[in-house]
């Protein structure tokens, strides 16, 4: 087994009197699909957002490497190799796709100190990556609010692709998608990880994380309660972790 | 060139045949002069607001910082300053208190209409205090020679505003900085999310616009000489007009500088027009307003705003 990419120790977080998360340690590692499960408002969105650097923990450490890591904003997070596909995407409409895909990073050239966009540069790599994906937009130029909701999910995810993260976070990437896009992007995942990328994918679809998912955790009601190997679980017992009948979820909720 | 630009444009071109039909005084090359003379320091302070908008902030205090600007430089020049230290004054004066909008409006995080509004509020009695009631008149005319100074044929004015326009432009469509802007008026939260220093874009942007309306102080003082206490009261008016007319949306997010500038001088040629038939300058401020409500009445009527359409939907 290697060794975690990413540590969570005793993660919380409080917003004025809400408890989102707490008492949350998971391990993330590299060339592993890990699924993050749980009911709406159970805390995966949160916890997701903690590592990629867009909320400070109230409470708890995070380790990259063994290493000790405290992200002020999504760009440090980026910089230690994280990338992350939020669930509301958070693209910027009014853009075109290469400009979303290389925001806050694009590629420039200093001139007199100034720097300037190298756009046809930025353009040709967006065109590969959307190549890659088998992702079909007529006019890569248009801006992002005027695609559907699956091509938005593939500006998105080449956004994701084009830092070469180390760990890439998904969450739920596929819940606007159709079939054929839904497998492009299960396939995907399962690519960066032979790539030995570490990726956490947060889906609400049971029979999707199956195929994919090398770990299974379940998050209930702000707290982890459970976690399988894919490979020693099946459908019924995820079900009755996330819906909270099952006697190892009870007997923790009675016990808190 | 955009439909937008192209419509104001035109518009421009028919104010002026109308205003030439009806008045003998109207296309006079004295009046065009008067015209683009009149549309100096508005052209820059809505340069800068342009910028302001398209991240879906605004100031409306902007006009009462030019009349501190002034102040200053009406203080350094009435003491017998340095033509240098005149010219310094405007953008170090706009610097200084687009650091004080910002630190109200970015790091104080007060809504920018409700800050700036406050702002007003204070700069208009510092103008008061600091005037007393009195005009500063007879300024010496160092820095008016100085700025109605010709390079290799061209005003320095005009030299001046091309400058400023070329910097803008570059920034806004050739460097980060622009994607930086437009993304933070789309989304200030998807902005952060996706690694952009916004609080720093945001902060710089009112310093820009400080500086730019500082440039326009200095103009405005070379020109008249002296600054009377209602100096500024209709430049923010005027120049969220300006810049509306434009195209650049009011929302955040979308902007065209090239639209500005047509937009200025639209408004400049109405106002002057309207002057010269007869129509007494107390109802400027009135078509201004029309003009404002005009604009995004069309907009919210038209389906020019599928941008907003997608902000609503996501927010
Ligand atoms: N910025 C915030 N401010 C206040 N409360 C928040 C904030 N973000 C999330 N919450 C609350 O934290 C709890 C967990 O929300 P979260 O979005 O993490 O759930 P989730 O597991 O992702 O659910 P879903 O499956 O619906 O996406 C919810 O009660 C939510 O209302
Ligand atoms: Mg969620």
């Amino acid at each position: 087994m290697t060794a975690p990419f990413l540590v969570a120790r005793n993660i919380a977080k409080r917003f004025g009197a809400l408890t989102a998360l707490a008492n949350v340690d998971l391990e993330i590692r590299s060339g592993e699909v890990l699924a993050l499960l749980g009911d709406n408002g159970a805390g995966k969105s949160t916890f997701i957002k903690i590592l990629a650097g867009a909320h400070p923990p109230s409470d708890g450490e995070l380790l990259i490497e063994g290493n000790a890591v405290a992200f002020s904003s999504p760009k440090d997070a980026a910089a230690s190799g994280i990338a992350t596909i939020f669930q509301e995407l958070a693209l910027s409409e009014n853009l075109s796709i290469a400009e979303n895909v290389f925001l806050g990073r694009e590629l420039k050239r200093s001139i007199f100190g100034v720097p300037f966009l190298k756009r046809a540069e930025m353009r040709q790599r967006v065109d590969g990556l959307l190549q890659e994906l088998d992702a079909h937009i007529s006019d890569p130029e248009a801006p992002v609010g005027s695609l559907s909701g699956g091509q938005r999910q593939a500006v998105a995810i080449c956004r994701a692709l084009n830092l070469n993260a180390r760990l890439v976070i998904m969450d739920e990437p596929t819940a606007a998608l159709a079939v054929a896009e839904t497998r492009k992007v299960l396939a995907l995942t399962r690519r960066l990880a032979g790539r030995g990328c570490a990726v956490v994918l947060i889906s609400h679809n049971i029979s999707e994380v199956f195929e994919v998912a090398d770990r299974i955790v379940v998050f209930r009601r702000g707290r982890k309660v459970a976690e399988r190997l894919a490979a020693e679980t099946n459908h019924e017992e995820v079900v009755s972790l996330i819906t909270g009948a099952h006697p190892d979820v009870r007997a923790l909720e009675k016990t808190n | 060139m955009n439909g937008r630009e192209l419509s104001l444009l035109v518009a421009c071109l028919v104010a002026i045949v109308v205003f030439s039909v009806a008045s003998p005084h109207y296309a006079t090359s004295g009046n065009a002069v008067t015209v683009l003379r009149n549309s100096v320091e508005l052209l820059l302070i809505g340069l800068g607001m342009t910028l302001l908008l398209a991240m879906g902030g605004i100031d409306v205090s902007i006009g009462i910082v030019m009349g501190l600007a002034a102040i200053a430089i009406g203080r350094i020049l009435g003491a017998d300053g340095s033509p240098f230290l005149a010219l310094v004054a405007g953008p170090a004066v706009g610097a200084l208190l687009g650091c004080v909008t910002a630190a109200v409006v970015v790091l104080g995080r007060v809504p920018a209409i409700v800050g700036t509004l406050g702002l007003l509020g204070v700069y208009r009695t510092a103008v008061f205090a600091l005037l007393g009631g009195q005009w500063l008149s007879g300024l010496p005319s160092n820095l008016t020679d100085l700025l109605a100074a010709t390079v290799l044929g061209i005003p320095v004015p005009a030299l001046v505003i091309a400058i400023a326009y070329l910097v803008v432009w570059l920034a806004v469509r050739r460097t980060p900085y622009g994607l930086h802007l437009l993304a933070i008026g789309n989304s200030e939260e998807k902005a952060r999310l996706s690694g952009i220093p916004v609080i720093k874009v945001r902060f710089m942007t009112f310093v820009v616009s400080g500086v730019l309306t500082g440039i326009a102080a200095t103009f405005y003082v070379a020109t008249y000489r002296n600054v009377e206490m209602s100096v500024g009261s209709t430049s923010a008016l005027d120049a969220i007009a300006a810049v509306i007319l434009g195209g650049t949306s009011i929302l955040g997010g979308r902007c065209s500088l090239l639209g500005t500038v047509l937009g200025v001088l639209l408004l400049r040629i109405l106002q002057n027009g309207l002057l010269l038939i007869g129509v007494p300058s107390l109802w400027q401020p009135v078509v201004t307003g029309v003009l404002i409500i005009g604009v995004l009445g069309f907009e919210a009527v038209s389906n020019r705003l599928p941008l907003t359409r997608f902000q609503r939907a996501r927010a």
